[in-house]
């Protein structure tokens, strides 16, 4: 059984549709990366999957049930857990708070208390350690980038939506990064993420998938779709 | 009869020019002048003194219509880098020190006191009886002149670049058009128009004190151009005359229930007013007449 | 002089709560409430009608009252403001001065237009170090103060603070974090509307109750709110202050009933000077 279906999803903005018919499937503790050119939808499916964006048809599956009707709160207490591409912390509360909060309002999967899964994300995280009671808008991008994913990780989620997690991380922390969400892979996460690096993304997901203007142009194990020339000259750039 | 209906009708008509005036800052240059009824008091109180200074009503008005758009201008400079809710603070601020400062500098203004004695247009060549009506013309005259204007205004590049700043300042911006230039304009010349409101106020009454002025007149405003679809002058002509006709007229209904008492009324007539003007803002957002440009433009 | 400050404080004090009222409204909702006026007036009449026709003590009719109030703010979010919920803050600005005069009206029907007092006894004023403290500024100063300390204290320490801030740092992410929305706006409008009431109560205690009583205080409370920077709730209690002191000091050299017009200079001088607010230096989101 997959995990996570989206089924002919067609949703956009204000009446005007970005997604035209977008269909994927993730198997459970399984990974997909999405790749695509700016402004080819990524995000608007990431959002849509997460429940902040409503499609105005077709479904969206969270093991195997039907959450296309339920908002975001709702979908996060399922289990869903999302790290959007800007805009993903508190700015005007600490990095603490922004912890506190990640796992405040949504049952945990594991039962644990705060201080427990605080100090478990500061062993995945040990930058954070020092910035605790710093304000998140006075950190670096990079920084902020792990706040909000261990913030999201707090609950340890069933389910993570990444938005370009590696944005504006320096090669070597986003070397890290991978490495910390290849071990929560295999806590039994699945995972759905976008990545602009797609040597990255696609070298760290079984599964790839390729969208442009809002249309799944191709899909299929992310090691195929790095191999092959044509994709690699046509959509993901010849990084 | 007769007489409630010259009275509506004088009523709406000054209305409806504030609400010309409201829909050019608001409507067509997205600026919001919570203030409205500060300036309409400047209006009616300049004219009102130069009357009763001796100087003849055309003169006075002219002189209203003047200082009144010197005051909008100045009032805007005060937010030229400021967003909406600021530039609505600060009008409505201006409005309320000036009705402070009206109520208390007596020797100016006789305060609570009120200005009696002020002279209509042309009072001398109409006939005893016919002062409402000759006032009435003269109204609808200053209504047809300001709706022609503001529709000039509308359709002129001018008005393009307003609604233009209006939806994205930064557009008006990288046009290399100056927006504060723009903001003072607009505010001026909305005043001017807001100039003549008062002083047919004044006109009207022929008596002005403090207690005529208040948010009411700022939320007829609003109600005419809401009503009457943001940006469209014919809008507020047919909000004014429909609606607003309805809310003065019911003025004169207190003979008919006699269970309410008058302050009843009058609150009642208020609370519709408000609660009509959330109403129409929810269920008809677009109100009844489309923008101009809008039916050019959008497919 | 030290009688000035002492009463520039309790001005200051009064302020204050509509002033973190408006400021949380602002914050979470995205929108300048102008019936924040009308709020503190329903507020202070809803004591009323518990106080005098009904004959409660004015402490149990104060808990009635914003029993009262707080029904009434929901109903406004639900029937005004909700259904703007997507459209420009503008339209909620002016949505708001509906509400206004809606509110203010609803008081007229019912109360009439002539001025009111609670059923309270006058008593001496105390003299203590050369002041002269009124029984009333000792009421408003230690109920203000608790009160400020309270929202303080849920703003800061616990889970519904936290969901308030994080809804008005950013609703997306607060969504997605599992924070419901509707019930934090819920939460926001009890909070401000008993802020307002208990503001309409000491003003009233403080003068008299009239349905203007609020309206003549939107300019003060509006200042108060810009001076803090308008989204920070703690800082326009500061910002209060500063105004309450500001606009006693200013009776030295202007007659008292220009208070308002001090308030509006203030403004106006600290928009064009600072913008942001005189305290507001917290990290500003866009
Ligand atoms: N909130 C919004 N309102 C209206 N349109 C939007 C909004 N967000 C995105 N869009 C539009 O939707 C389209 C897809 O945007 P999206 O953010 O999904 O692209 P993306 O693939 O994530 O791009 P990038 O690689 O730059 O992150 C774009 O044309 C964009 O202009
Ligand atoms: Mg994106």
């Amino acid at each position: 059984m997959s995990a996570f279906e989206l089924e002919a999803v067609v949703a956009g903005y204000g009446g005007r549709a970005v997604l035209h018919g977008v269909s994927l499937s993730i198997a459970a503790n399984g990974s997909l990366a999405v790749v695509g050119p700016n402004g080819s939808g990524k995000s608007t499916l990431m959002k849509t999957a997460v429940g902040l964006v409503r499609p105005t048809s077709g479904r969206v599956l969270l093991e195997g049930g039907d959450v296309t009707r339920l908002d975001a709160p709702g979908r996060a207490r399922r289990g869903l857990g999302y790290v959007p591409q800007e805009a993903n912390v508190f700015r005007n509360m600490s990095v603490r708070e922004n912890l506190k909060i990640g796992l405040e309002f949504v049952p945990g999967r594991v039962r644990a208390s705060f201080a427990q899964r605080l100090s478990a994300m500061l062993e995945l995280f040990p930058e954070l350690e020092p910035k605790l009671g710093t304000l998140a808008g006075h950190l670096s991008g990079g920084q902020r980038q792990m706040v909000a994913m261990a913030a999201a990780l707090m609950p340890a989620p069933s389910f993570l939506a990444l938005d370009e997690p590696s944005a504006g991380l320096s090669p070597r922390n986003a070397a890290l990064l991978f490495e910390v969400i290849g071990r929560v892979a295999r806590y039994g996460v699945t995972l759905l993420m976008i990545e602009q690096n797609t040597r990255l993304g696609l070298g760290a997901a079984d599964e790839g998938l390729v969208l442009v203007s809002g249309e799944v142009k191709a899909k299929g194990p992310a090691a195929g779709l790095l191999d092959d020339p044509q994709m690699r000259s046509l959509y993901l750039g010849s990084r | 009869m007769i007489s409630y209906l010259i009275a509506t009708s004088a009523l709406v008509i000054i209305a409806a020019i504030a609400g010309l005036a409201l829909n050019l800052q608001w409507g067509l240059g997205g600026l919001v002048n919570f203030g409205l009824f500060g300036f309409y008091m400047l209006g009616a109180y300049v004219c009102g003194l130069f009357s009763v200074w001796g100087a003849p009503p055309l003169v006075a008005m002219a002189g209203a219509i003047v200082l009144v758009a010197l005051a909008s201008a100045a009032t805007s400079l005060i937010s030229i880098r400021l967003s909406e809710d600021y530039l609505a603070i600060v009008t409505l601020g201006f409005a309320e020190c000036l009705k402070l400062f009206i109520s208390y500098e007596e020797w100016l203004t006789r305060g609570t006191l009120g200005i009696p004695g002020i002279v209509r247009p042309f009072a001398a060549y109409v006939p005893q009886g016919y002062g409402d009506a000759a006032f009435l013309g003269f109204a609808v005259l200053c209504l047809v002149v300001v709706f022609a204007v503001f529709e000039r205004v509308a359709r002129s590049p001018f008005g393009r670049l307003l609604r233009a700043s209006r939806e994205d300042p930064a557009v008006a911006d990288t046009l290399g058009k100056n927006v504060l230039v723009l903001r003072l304009k607009t505010f001026a010349l909305g005043g001017a128009a807001l100039g003549i409101a008062g002083s047919l106020h004044a006109f009207y009454y022929t008596y002005i004190d403090p207690t005529q002025f208040g948010t009411i007149i700022t939320a007829y405003a609003f109600m005419a151009v809401v009503i009457g679809g943001r940006g469209s002058n014919v809008g507020v002509l047919i909000a004014s005359f429909t609606v607003i006709a309805l809310l003065e007229g019911s003025r004169f209904l207190i003979d008919v229930f006699p269970v309410l008492d008058g302050s009843q009324l009058a609150a009642l007539r208020l609370f519709l007013v408000g609660a009509g003007l959330v109403a129409i803002l929810i269920f008809k957002p677009d109100g009844l007449v489309r923008e101009y440009r809008l039916r050019a433009t959008r497919s | 002089m030290a009688q000035l400050l002492f009463n520039g404080l309790v001005t200051g004090l009064l302020i204050a709560l509509p002033a973190l009222s408006l400021s949380l409204t602002f914050s979470v909702l995205r929108f300048a409430n102008y019936a924040i006026g009308a709020q503190i007036t329903l507020g202070a009449y809803a004591v009323y009608l518990f106080n005098v026709p009904l004959g409660w003590p004015l402490l149990l009719s104060t808990a009635a009252g914003m029993v009262l109030a707080v029904a009434v703010g929901l109903l406004v979010q639900a029937l005004a403001y909700e259904p703007l919920r997507a459209r420009s803050s503008v339209t909620r600005l002016v949505a708001s001065i509906g509400v206004a005069l809606a509110l203010e009206n609803v008081v007229r029907f019912f109360a009439g237009n002539s001025p009111r007092g609670y059923g309270v006894e006058i008593a001496r004023p105390l003299r203590i170090a050369g002041l002269r403290i009124n029984q009333e500024q000792i009421t408003i100063m230690l109920s203000v103060l608790v009160a400020l300390v309270l929202v303080w204290v849920v703003f800061r320490f616990t889970r519904l603070g936290r969901a308030m801030r994080a809804v008005a740092d950013d609703a997306d992410l607060a969504a997605v974090r599992g924070i419901r929305r509707g019930r934090v706006v819920a939460m926001v409008w009890v909070l401000a509307s008993a802020l307002a009431t208990l503001a309409g109560v000491l003003i009233g205690l403080d003068a008299t109750l009239d349905p203007q009583m609020g309206w003549n205080y939107v300019l003060p409370v509006f200042t108060a709110a810009i001076l803090g920077g308008i989204a920070n709730p703690m800082a326009a209690v500061a910002g209060a202050l500063t105004l309450g002191i500001a606009s006693e000091l200013a009776t030295l050299v202007m007659a008292p009933h220009y208070r308002a017009i001090v308030a509006f200079l203030v403004m106006a001088v600290l928009l064009l000077v600072r913008p942001s607010g005189l305290f507001g230096k917290q990290w500003v989101a866009k």
